[in-house]
């Protein structure tokens, strides 16, 4: 099982240290490691499980934060990747993100969290509400609340009393002034879109985010028009999966406040709702790009939020980019963003220019691939429908909200 | 947080030494100690927080270790922890210190707050000083049975961290049976997993010195247990059913309902949201089910899904664990995914090694239907930015090319690549239409059009270099200058700085000069001169070869360096069958995902080595015989591997550290000193005055024959009709896979089987056994319905041949396909007819 997990800053610097058994693991472990990145030249081409003459090193990555595990007996190993992010996950919720700084600043949470989600190198818990009852967040109103009662403690001084209840995600006597339950739909559209303009791959990935503010144990169902359109589906612990074998009945003791109820992937979607086409022509050292983004199947509601992506090849040694609509920018790394927004009603918007060329290269002969971005809000485009929500043991009626939104996820144009 | 004992003695430059801060917060320390005014405790804070601080950053502030333990009286909880941290971190490097906290973390045992008796029974477990486990034994055992779970939870894990510390105090205190008793009784699902955890470790170490430990790691696999852990599931915490089903996959159902019962509890654990419980479920799954063929393809069809939403929904990170264990599927069944390729088709931003494995996985899944999609993506790839993905894809085409589906768009598309004009892509690219030529001579003519058009100057990796040099001296004769850029490359020799691409050029030279003689000479004489003096070992060791070869008859170098080819079948698979079916007893181990990764050991290394059985073997020799096309029996003759000695120079290289080495030695050999520029000149002077070879086509058969030792068949004429096998052949599975691949194929037929015989099959011992009464013994065997897979062993009686047999049938369409192997070419036909006799009477006796 885990030994040891380590925090490193994006320049290799150790920026937190839990040991997890007697076993002590060196700190030396952290240099062997950073070096196979300076050999790699970057931290993202390091395979995530590597193994170190001494130990087997598990590498998770975010923003810029390495989070290094190290273990030296055989485990599963998604069980110690799905760890590492999970601590990430939480770590990021609990300090609203996720650098250098904010760790420095509240090491001993971070200290105090690692100890409550695993002991002995066995994950315990990750489940942020219970952890969230056992250690308070450094957020503003804790903050002013101790100033206000004198109790300078983040830490709650009693257990959650969860750990010992039936539904281990819930406290079992809460109390809401506000009696309401808010479900989202919350879908992005993965395509991907080749050089002849014919769509290669289009799914759906969808959340079901549920923001719950209910006394007592509420016991709600969730039922969809056509849940047959799920190619799989994967749940919170909260979903009693017999129900849905049954009859695609989401059935559920809700955790307090937001969480995600369930994930879902809907395949071979047919249509994007925006088309992006790029064209190059080359001629004699300089080429000539334009762009075009325009509504392909109109969703009903506004497309807000587009920005296209893409990164110029190294051979381009100037670009001159201007756009009918929107702001373009070029970034010293070649990434050029271009900006459009909300789509406008009365144009399709257009980016053109020229590119030169490194001298002694005619033509162009590789092509950025363009990422697309956006935002429709009010649709869920894989077509899912919320049928009814119920709440089984009413004490009074809740406000019952619901919200659909699809994004764009890893939607990509090649030339 | 524990600083490795050298770098407190030596701080790196940038961080503060910190002593004189470290002997502040000392005095500070020490006037709070006392204190009871209102305010101390955030005074303490703040100065713990510091302490704390120098030891994240790794600075030695041991010395305050009495201040801090003297300041801990304090009902604050982060106070508390931050000092159990400090602790924890300095105990063992200070024991006598150590044995201050003891008394304060005792009493916090006992304290009312359920959570500092559970923090502080922990910090005492992780102090990790041998000397105070005496203090440890009861607070444990009030911890166990306390009446708070979280406190239980607490104390089941630190029964192991006892025990790793002194196992004699911790079976003396009889903690083992106290953790039976709490696991299979305890209402809380975390205390129990725990337990479970503390247990197995503590037993299975013990294990092999108590023959108790040993029972009752047996009784955790028992169906009580077992079942008791699976009513349980629902209650667990995700991690905690990581282990139980971890647990569960090493249990033997009793029979088939058993397993189709734990598979029906487990089946909704698949659409678990964490993907560690998602993979220990599919463990379980593919584990049960090995035995039972049907199933386990249904189980492949039900774990399709939530494997490919793992890779698509999740971080990199646990993209590229799955796809690992998908590539391992995937080689167990490659059909599985072949509807799904477009999941593994490649994002822009993904990290190169999901998209590395992604690759692996289109080349792994391509069959009839979806190749012409596949190549098309990947050809997107090669116009990539990212150099190391266009190289990559560039290879992933080839495999798909060389596994034989559609190579004819295939072929096409890559002689694009070459037109592309980019260094990597042209190099790649080369190296690869040198393998498919091997492959298939047929595309010969189309290959050498356009290979003839590059300019050997825009290549310059050594690899693609000397792929395009062997090409050159392939087919010099269909390359009309091949000659001249010979020449030129000749001309260059000083310059060329892998040894790999002159050991090709001196071949590719001699191979010209013997098809078109008049306007290679001079380049042969210059290439022969340059490689005698050249500093390499196997380079000058080579031009030697060649320059008696040629000095001593032209006909015999032509046989020897330019013997008719044969097309290789298959291309030795890099990573044995063995391999991937050891580690894929290893499922959802780290092995898995080193597999590719090349550090290391294989860390297959971990598990125990039992469970293997002949099946793997029968696997391997399945994979060597795969696609070996029956082909012109007439050169069968001659199909000697004359690939072997491409195989050779691919190999040189690794031998050229040894090369440098034994120079001095290899120069003074007696008659061959001539590594001195006089000598070379004088081998250049003989070698003009060598005949030209007067006929570029000698009789070749007849001496190849010869030189590999096979004997001519003296009298084939002779041979009587009726054979007679010995029925006491035999030969160990390792000489007759050396056998097999060695030899040509002798006969190639198609013939049916009584359907009777198929019935027969049910029993997978019943055919060898039938084959054994006719002197034809099984070597190996394996498939599974319709299609099974044989290998048999014969020897003619007096022992002059052996027949090698390779045998397919069909049990659904009562086909089966031969291929036999001989010493004695003749007499294959009559073995082959005594074979297919003894067939048609299985089932029929």
């Amino acid at each position: 099982m885990l030994q040891c997990i380590f925090l490193l800053s994006d320049s290799g610097e150790v920026l937190l240290e839990k040991q997890l058994t007697g076993h002590r693991v060196d700190r030396a472990i952290c240099d062997w490691f950073w070096n196979q990145i300076l050999t790699q030249g970057d931290s993202l081409k390091l395979v995530p499980v590597i193994s170190s003459p001494t130990h087997y090193l598990f590498q998770v990555v975010r923003e810029g934060i390495t989070f290094l595990a190290c273990s030296q007996v055989e485990m599963p190993p998604l069980m110690a990747i799905e760890f590492l992010c999970r601590v990430a996950d939480v770590l990021s919720n609990y300090l609203d993100g996720l650098n250098e700084d904010l760790i420095k600043d509240n090491f001993v949470i971070v200290y105090e969290l690692l100890d409550e989600m695993i002991d002995n190198g066995f994950p315990l818990t990750t489940e942020p509400n219970i952890l969230r009852e056992m250690i308070a967040p450094p957020n503003i109103v804790s903050k002013v609340l101790s100033v206000v009662t004198g109790n300078t403690s983040n830490v709650s001084n009693t257990l959650p009393g969860a750990t010992a209840s039936c539904v281990p995600w819930r406290k079992t006597d809460l109390k809401h002034a506000t009696n309401e339950v808010y479900v989202d739909l919350v879908e992005e559209m993965d395509a991907t879109i080749n050089r002849d303009g014919n769509l290669v791959k289009c799914e759906i990935y969808g959340e079901v985010q549920v923001n719950s503010n209910l006394s007592g144990l509420p016991d709600l169902t969730l039922s969809f028009a056509n849940p047959s359109i799920f190619n799989d589906v994967r749940f919170h612990p909260c979903v009693r999966l017999r129900p849905w074998e049954l009859n695609q009945i989401l059935s559920f003791v809700p955790p307090d406040g937001q969480f995600k109820l369930m994930s879902y992937r809907v395949k071979k979607l047919k249509s994007t709702p925006i088309y992006v086409k790029p064209q190059f022509t080359s001629d004699s050292g300089t080429c000539r790009i334009s762009v075009l983004v325009g509504i392909r199947n109109d969703p009903g509601k506004s497309i807000d939020n587009i920005t296209v992506e893409f990164r110029l090849p190294p051979c381009v040694t100037s670009s001159d980019l201007s756009p009918n609509y929107g702001a373009v920018n070029v970034l010293a790394d070649k990434t050029c963003s271009w900006t459009i927004g909300r789509m406008p009603k009365d144009k399709a918007p257009s980016m053109s220019g020229t590119l030169v060329l490194e001298t002694g290269m005619e033509r162009l002969h590789v092509f950025p691939t363009f990422q697309v971005a956006f935002r429709i809000m009010g649709v869920a485009l894989s077509g899912l429908k919320i049928d009814k929500l119920d709440l089984k043991n009413p004490l009074s009626r809740p406000h019952k909200g619901f919200r659909a939104l699809t994004r764009g996820g890893e939607f990509q144009v090649r030339s | 947080m524990a600083p490795p004992a050298q770098s407190h003695r030596s701080p790196s430059p940038s961080q503060p030494s910190g002593k004189g801060e470290v002997s502040d917060l000392k005095t500070q320390l020490r006037q709070l100690a006392g204190s009871r005014a209102p305010g101390t405790d955030d005074t303490k804070r703040d100065l713990f927080k510091k302490v704390i601080s120098y030891m994240t950053i790794g600075i030695d502030v041991s010395s305050v270790f009495s201040e801090m333990v003297m300041c801990s009286a304090t009902s604050d909880i982060v106070l508390k922890k931050m000092c159990y941290l400090y602790v924890g971190n300095y105990a063992k490097h200070n024991p006598d210190l150590a044995l201050l906290t003891i008394n304060f973390l005792q009493r916090d045992c006992k304290d009312e707050d359920p959570m500092i008796r559970g923090l502080a029974l922990r910090s005492l477990c992780s102090l990790g000083v041998a000397n105070l486990v005496e203090y440890l034994v009861g607070p444990l055992g009030n911890g166990l049975k306390d009446g708070n779970s979280y406190v239980r939870m607490v104390a089941a894990v630190g029964v192991l961290k006892l025990y790793h510390l002194s196992a004699s105090t911790c079976l003396d205190a009889d903690f083992p049976p106290l953790l039976k008793q709490l696991m299979l009784k305890d209402k809380d699902a975390q205390v129990v997993a725990n337990c479970l955890t503390s247990l197995q470790e503590i037993w299975s170490l013990e294990a092999s010195t108590s023959e108790e430990a040993a029972r009752e790691r047996e009784t955790l696999l028992s169906k009580p247990v077992v079942y008791y852990f699976l009513n349980r599931m629902k209650e667990f915490s995700e991690w905690a059913q990581c282990i139980v089903l971890e647990l569960v996959s090493k249990y033997v159902p009793m029979d088939t309902e058993e397993i189709f019962d734990i598979m029906n509890l487990l089946e909704d654990r698949l659409h678990h949201a964490n993907g560690a419980v998602v993979l220990a479920t599919i463990k379980v799954f593919l584990h049960m089910t090995l035995s039972m063929t049907d199933v386990h393809q249904q189980v492949y069809e039900r774990i399709k899904a939530p494997l490919l939403t793992l890779v698509s929904s999740g971080s990199p990170e646990q993209s590229y664990a799955v796809l690992s264990h998908l590539h391992l599927l995937v080689m167990r069944a490659p059909y599985i995914f072949s509807s799904d390729y477009k999941h593994f088709y490649c994002q822009y931003n993904e990290p190169f090694y999901v998209k590395k494995l992604k690759l692996e996985m289109l080349t792994a899944v391509a069959n009839e239907s979806n190749t012409y999609e596949i190549v098309t993506e990947l050809c997107e790839y090669v116009a990539n930015v990212d150099i190391p993905m266009a190289r990559e894809s560039i290879r992933a085409v080839g495999k798909i090319a060389l596994q034989q589906y559609d190579v004819n768009a295939i072929v096409d598309r890559l002689l694009q690549f070459l037109e592309m004009e980019k260094e990597h892509v042209t190099a790649e690219t080369l190296v690869l239409v040198k393998d498919l030529l091997r492959k298939y001579p047929q595309w010969s003519h189309d290959c050498i059009a356009v290979v003839g058009n590059i300019s050997s100057k825009n290549v310059q990796e050594p690899k693609a270099k000397a792929a395009l040099i062997w090409m050159l001296g392939e087919y010099a004769q269909d390359m009309q200058d091949s000659p001249y850029i010979l020449e030129g490359l000749v001309e260059n020799w000083d310059e060329e700085d892998s040894a790999e691409v002159r050991l090709h050029l001196l071949t590719a030279v001699v191979k010209c000069f013997l098809r078109r003689a008049p306007e290679t000479q001079k380049a042969l004489g210059d290439a022969l001169a340059a490689g005698v003096t050249d500093f390499h070992q196997d380079v000058h060791d080579r031009a030697f070869l060649y320059y008696r070869l040629l000095k001593y008859d032209v006909s015999v170098a032509e046989r020897i360096v330019n013997p008719p080819k044969q097309a290789v079948s298959v291309f030795a698979d890099t990573q044995s069958s063995e391999m991937k079916d050891r580690i894929f007893d290893e499922f959802n181990s780290l092995s898995v995902v080193y597999q590719k990764a090349q550090f290391l050991q294989p860390s297959y290394m971990f598990t125990d080595k039992e469970h293997r059985g002949p099946f793997a073997f029968s696997e391997e020799l399945g994979n060597l015989s795969i696609g070996t096309e029956p082909s012109d029996a007439a050169v069968a003759a001659q199909r000697v591997e004359a690939n072997d000695k491409d195989l050779l120079l691919g190999t040189s290289e690794k031998e050229e550290g040894h090369g440098y080495g034994s120079n001095g030695s290899a120069y003074s050999a007696p008659s061959y000193n001539a590594s001195t520029t006089a000598g070379a000149s004088q081998a250049h002077f003989d070698l003009v005055s060598i005949d030209q070879p007067s006929t570029v086509h000698p009789p070749v058969s007849f001496a190849i024959d010869d030189l590999l030792g096979l004997g001519m068949p003296s009298a084939p004429s002779s041979v009587p009709s009726t054979l007679q096998l010995n029925a006491k052949a035999s030969i160990d599975a390792n000489a007759f896979q050396q056998k097999w691949r060695q030899q040509p194929i002798s006969l190639s037929q198609e013939t049916s089987i009584d359907p009777r015989g198929v019935a027969g099959m049910m029993n997978p011992q019943a055919l060898p056994q039938h084959m054994q009464g006719h002197s034809i013994n099984c070597i190996a065997s394996g498939g599974q319905a319709p299609k099974f897979k044989f290998f048999f062993f014969a020897q003619k009686e007096d022992g002059s041949s052996a027949y090698l047999v390779e045998c397919i049938i069909n049990s659904s369409s009562c086909k089966v396909q031969l291929k036999i192997k001989a010493d004695e070419q003749a007499t294959s036909q009559a073995f082959s007819e005594l074979f297919q006799s003894a067939l048609s009477k299985f089932g029929s006796a």
